[in-house]
C-alpha cells in the first residue's frame, strides 16, 4: 500500500502522457481516416490531384503529433525515457497530469472536426482545383486551437518541471 | 513591386494580315482580347465555332494517339520529369514542323486505328476462348456433335444439368421409357452442374427415346458441327493465334511509331494555338475588308507591341486609359527576391482597382515566418540545396513550378538561420552524436538562446513578431487611405487603433501583471506608461466616435462601441502567433526524440547502424510533417492576420491571348523578368 502510494505521482504523470498520446492519436487517426476516404474518391476520378488531396488530407495529423511530443516531454521530465524515474510527490504527478489535459483534450475534438473540414476542401479541389489555397486555410483554422493546446500543455510541463513540490 | 497600370489598346488592320496578326499577338503574349459586340451593319462578328471546334477536334485525336502511344509504348519516365518544362522551338523549327502537320495527322489516324484494332481484337480472343471453354466438357467425344447414328442406330448426344453417374443415367432412362431394352450410354464428362452423355439406341427406337430423353431434361448442345470437338478446339486454337498475331503485329507498329512522339506533341500544341486563335478572333468585329481588335495591355509593354506590328503590317494602333466602369485585369510584378510569392498571393486574390500589391511586403515576413516555425539548421539546408539543385538543373522549368521552388530556396536559408539562433541541428544531433559515439558532449550554443530553456522568452520574441507584421498589415491601409487622399479614413481606420492597441502594449510592459506573465526583465518607466495609457484612451475614444455611421447618434454611439470591441480581434490576432513558438519547438523536440531513439542502441558498431536508420526515417518523416505544417500556418498568418489588416482583393487575374502550348515553347517568348 505504500509503496502504491508513493509511486501514484508517477502513476499519474504516465496517465497525463499516455492520454495525450492516445486521445490526440485517436483525434488524428479520425480525421485522417475520413479525409483520406475523400481523397481517394477524388483520386479515382483524377490521379493528377493526388498531391493536392494528399496534402489536405494530411492536415488533421498533426494533432497525434502534437499529442506525441507532449507524451514524450512529460516522460522525458519525469525520467522515464532511458532512466531511471524520479521521485515524484503525488501532487506534482496530479500537475503533469492536468498539464497534459489541454493537448490531450482539444487534440482530439479538433482532429476529428478538422478532418471533416479536410473532407469539404477535398471535395472543394474536386471541382476548383485553382482555389487549393483558400482549401487548405480551411481546415487549418480549426488546428490553430491545437497549437493553443500544444502551446499550454508545453508551458504547463515546462512551468510544472520547475516547481518544487 | 506593383500593379502593373493596363492601358486600353484597340487595333484596326487589313483582313488579309488578320492571321499573321494573330500569330504575332499570340506569340508576343501581352494582351488580353475583349469580347466586342458593337455589332451593326459594317461590323459583324464572324462564326468561327465550326473552325474551333475542328481544331479542337485534332488536338484531342493527338492527344488519344499520345495516350495510345503511353498504354502500348510507355517511355521511361521519372518523378524529376515534372521540371523539364517545355521545350523551345526556333521559328524555323516551328515552320518545318508545321510543314510536316499533315503527316503528324495521319501518324495520329493511324495510332487511334490500331489501337481500336486491338481493342476489338481482345475481344475476339475474349469470345473464342468462352467458346472454347464450352467445348471443353466434349472433348471426350470423338464423333462430330451432329452425329445422327449410324444405319441400325440412333445417337443422342447432350447433357443434364446436374451431376449424374452411369447407373444414375441407366435408371433415369429406365424410369421414364421402361419398354426400351436395348440403350447404351456413355458418359463423355461430368461436372458439378452438368454430365454429358452420348446415348445409343436401335433406330426402330428413336422416337420413343427422344421423347423419353425429353421428358427427363436431356437437353441437345446448341453448337452442332459437323467436326469433331477436337478439330472445332484446334480450329478455335488457330483462330486466337491468328488473332494474337495480328495483336502483337499492331502493337508492333504503335512502337515502331512511338518515334513520332515529339511529332504528336507538336500536333496538340499546334492545333491548341490555333484553337484560342479562333476562340479571339471571334470576339472581334469584321467587315469585308477590315477587322477591329480591342484588348488590355500592360503600359510597359505597349511601345514594344507597337514597335513590333507597325513594322510589319498597315494597320491603326491605339492606346488609351480605361474608363472607371471597366472591369480592368489585373497583372503583378515583383522583383526575384518576392516574385515567388506572386502564386501565394494569387491563390487569397488579386488586388482589385486601386489597392497595392502586398507581394513584397508579404514576401518578407513570409519568409521569416517560414524559417521560424521551422527553425532548424539541417532542415533548412536539405530544403535550400535541394531546391537550389533543381532550380540550377532544370533551367527549362515552367514558371509556376520556378517560383514555388525559389519560394522554398528562400524559405529553407530563413530556415536554417533560425536555425543557429536557437541552435537546432537536426533537433540535437551533435550533442546525442557527440555522447553517444565519441564519449564527450558536445552542444553548439545557441547565437541568441535556446527555446526548450526559455520557452516563455521565445513566446514574448513570436508575439512581438507579430505585432510589427499586424501593424505593417494596418500601415498599408494607412499608406492606402494617404494615396487616395481619404485622410479622414486613415485617421478614423487605422490612426485610433494604432494609438489604441500601441498604447495598451506600451502600458502594459509597465504593469506588473503582465510583466509577471510575460516574465521579461523590459520595464517601462511608471510615467511613460501612464502617457501611452492616455494615449490608448484617447485611441478608445476616437474608435467610439468615429466608428459608427448611422445618422442617429445613439445608434451611431452603440456602433461605436461595438467597434471598439475589436480590440478583443487584436487579442486572438496576437496570440496566433504563439503558432511560431509551438511550431518551433515541435520541430526540435520531434527531432530530439528521433535522435534519443537512435541513440538507445549505445555507442558500438551496430548502435552507429541503429542510429543512421532512426536518423534517416525519423527526419524524413519530421521534415516532411513540419515543412507542410510551416507552409499551411505561414499561408494562414498572411491570410488571415496580415491581409484581414488591409487587405480585400478581388482582382481579375490578366491572361492574355498567348501561346498556352503544353509540349513546346518559342523562342520568341518575350520573358517578363
Amino acid at each position: 500500500m505504500n509503496s502504491l502510494m508513493s509511486n501514484m505521482g508517477l502513476a499519474f504523470a504516465i496517465l497525463g502522457a499516455a492520454l495525450a498520446a492516445c486521445l490526440a492519436g485517436a483525434g488524428s487517426a479520425v480525421g485522417v481516416g475520413v479525409a483520406g476516404q475523400a481523397a481517394a474518391g477524388i483520386t479515382t476520378e483524377d490521379p493528377n490531384k493526388f498531391s493536392k488531396a494528399l496534402i489536405l488530407q494530411l492536415l488533421p495529423g498533426t494533432q497525434g503529433i502534437y499529442g506525441l511530443i507532449i507524451a514524450f516531454f512529460c516522460l522525458n521530465q519525469v525520467g522515464l525515457v532511458g532512466g531511471t524515474p524520479a521521485d515524484l510527490s503525488l501532487a506534482k504527478g496530479v500537475m503533469y497530469f492536468c498539464a497534459c489535459l489541454p493537448m490531450a483534450i482539444a487534440g482530439l475534438v479538433s482532429a476529428m472536426y478538422q478532418g471533416k473540414a479536410s473532407v469539404a476542401s477535398i471535395s472543394m479541389i474536386a471541382k476548383r482545383p485553382d482555389q487549393f489555397g483558400k482549401a487548405m486555410i480551411f481546415p487549418a483554422m480549426v488546428e490553430t486551437y491545437a497549437i493553443l493546446a500544444l502551446l499550454i500543455s508545453l508551458l504547463a510541463l515546462i512551468g510544472v518541471g520547475g516547481a518544487n513540490i | 513591386m506593383a500593379v502593373l497600370r493596363m492601358r486600353r489598346v484597340s487595333i484596326c488592320a487589313l483582313k488579309k494580315d488578320q492571321k499573321p496578326i494573330l500569330e504575332a499577338l499570340q506569340r508576343q503574349g501581352m494582351v488580353e482580347i475583349t469580347n466586342l459586340d458593337s455589332q451593326d451593319s459594317v461590323f459583324q462578328k464572324e462564326d468561327l465555332g465550326e473552325s474551333r471546334s475542328q481544331a479542337d477536334r485534332n488536338a484531342g485525336l493527338g492527344l488519344q494517339a499520345l495516350e495510345v502511344l503511353a498504354t502500348y509504348a510507355p517511355a521511361k519516365t521519372s518523378m524529376l520529369d515534372t521540371f523539364v518544362g517545355r521545350q523551345a522551338l526556333t521559328t524555323q523549327e516551328f515552320q518545318s514542323k508545321e510543314g510536316q502537320i499533315q503527316q503528324s495527322e495521319e501518324i495520329a489516324r493511324r495510332l487511334t486505328e490500331l489501337s481500336r484494332f486491338i481493342a476489338e481484337g481482345k475481344g475476339e480472343l475474349v469470345k473464342l476462348t468462352s467458346q472454347t471453354d464450352a467445348l471443353s466438357p466434349w472433348m471426350a467425344l470423338d464423333l462430330p456433335m451432329n452425329f445422327p447414328g449410324t444405319r441400325s442406330t440412333a445417337a443422342f448426344i447432350g447433357s443434364f444439368g446436374e451431376e449424374l453417374t452411369l447407373e444414375g443415367i441407366y435408371s433415369k432412362v429406365a424410369q421414364a421409357a421402361p419398354e426400351l431394352e436395348a440403350v447404351h450410354a456413355d458418359l463423355i464428362s461430368v461436372s458439378k452442374d452438368q454430365t454429358c452423355v452420348f446415348f445409343l439406341v436401335p433406330k426402330k427406337d428413336s422416337s420413343r427415346m427422344e421423347e423419353a430423353l425429353r421428358s427427363i431434361g436431356f437437353i441437345r448442345p446448341s453448337n452442332l458441327s459437323s467436326a469433331t470437338p477436337k478439330e472445332q478446339a484446334e480450329a478455335l486454337h488457330q483462330k486466337m493465334i491468328g488473332v494474337e498475331d495480328s495483336i502483337q503485329k499492331a502493337v508492333d507498329e504503335i512502337t515502331a511509331l512511338s518515334s513520332h512522339k515529339a511529332d504528336l506533341e507538336f500536333l496538340v500544341d499546334y492545333y491548341r494555338l490555333k484553337e484560342e486563335r479562333y476562340e479571339n478572333a471571334g470576339r472581334m468585329l469584321q467587315s469585308k475588308r477590315t477587322f477591329l481588335l480591342s484588348g488590355y495591355i500592360p503600359e510597359r509593354d505597349a511601345p514594344a507591341l507597337e514597335k513590333a506590328l507597325t513594322s510589319r503590317f498597315d494597320l491603326s494602333i491605339e492606346f488609351a486609359e480605361p474608363s472607371e466602369e471597366e472591369d480592368v485585369p489585373v497583372a503583378i510584378h515583383n522583383n526575384k527576391f518576392a516574385a515567388p510569392l506572386e502564386g501565394v498571393l494569387e491563390s487569397y486574390s488579386l488586388p482589385s482597382k486601386g489597392e497595392i500589391d502586398p507581394t513584397s511586403m508579404m514576401s518578407i515576413f513570409y519568409y521569416a515566418l517560414f524559417g521560424l516555425m521551422l527553425s532548424d539548421f539541417g532542415y533548412g539546408a536539405i530544403l535550400a540545396l535541394g531546391t537550389g539543385f533543381l532550380l540550377l538543373k532544370y533551367k527549362n522549368m515552367d514558371d509556376s513550378w520556378r517560383k514555388n521552388l525559389t519560394m522554398f530556396f528562400y524559405c529553407g536559408i530563413s530556415t536554417s538561420f533560425w536555425g543557429i539562433v536557437f541552435s537546432s541541428y537536426f533537433g540535437d544531433v551533435v550533442t546525442v552524436v557527440s555522447r553517444t559515439f565519441f564519449g564527450q558532449e558536445i552542444v553548439i550554443p545557441p547565437a541568441w538562446f535556446t527555446p526548450l530553456d526559455d520557452p516563455m522568452r521565445l513566446m514574448v520574441f513570436c508575439m512581438a513578431v507579430g505585432v510589427i507584421h499586424l501593424f505593417t498589415g494596418l500601415g498599408i491601409q494607412l499608406y492606402q487611405h494617404l494615396k487616395a487622399g481619404r485622410y479622414y479614413d486613415a485617421f478614423a481606420k487605422v490612426i485610433v487603433w494604432y494609438m489604441l492597441v500601441g498604447g495598451l502594449i506600451i502600458y502594459g510592459l509597465s504593469t506588473d501583471l503582465l510583466l509577471g506573465i510575460l516574465q521579461v526583465n523590459f520595464r517601462v518607466p511608471a510615467s511613460i506608461g501612464t502617457i501611452f495609457a492616455w494615449i490608448a484612451l484617447v485611441g478608445a475614444i476616437g474608435i467610439v466616435l468615429t466608428g459608427g455611421d448611422s445618422k442617429n447618434p445613439a445608434v451611431r454611439f452603440a456602433q461605436g462601441l461595438y467597434e471598439l470591441y475589436n480590440v478583443t480581434g487584436y487579442l486572438s490576432d496576437i496570440l496566433s502567433y504563439s503558432r511560431l513558438l509551438a511550431l518551433g519547438l515541435a520541430t526540435g523536440v520531434i527531432g530530439s526524440v528521433v535522435n534519443q531513439m537512435g541513440s538507445m542502441g549505445g555507442g558500438g558498431p551496430l548502435g552507429a547502424i541503429l542510429f543512421i536508420v532512426v536518423f534517416l526515417f525519423g527526419h524524413t518523416l519530421n521534415f516532411g510533417i513540419e515543412v507542410l505544417g510551416a507552409y499551411v500556418h505561414c499561408n494562414r498568418l498572411q491570410y488571415v492576420e496580415f491581409f484581414g489588416k488591409f487587405y480585400e482583393g478581388g482582382g481579375r487575374k490578366f491572361q492574355p491571348f498567348a501561346a498556352h502550348t503544353k509540349y513546346y515553347k518559342f523562342e520568341e517568348d518575350i520573358h517578363h523578368e
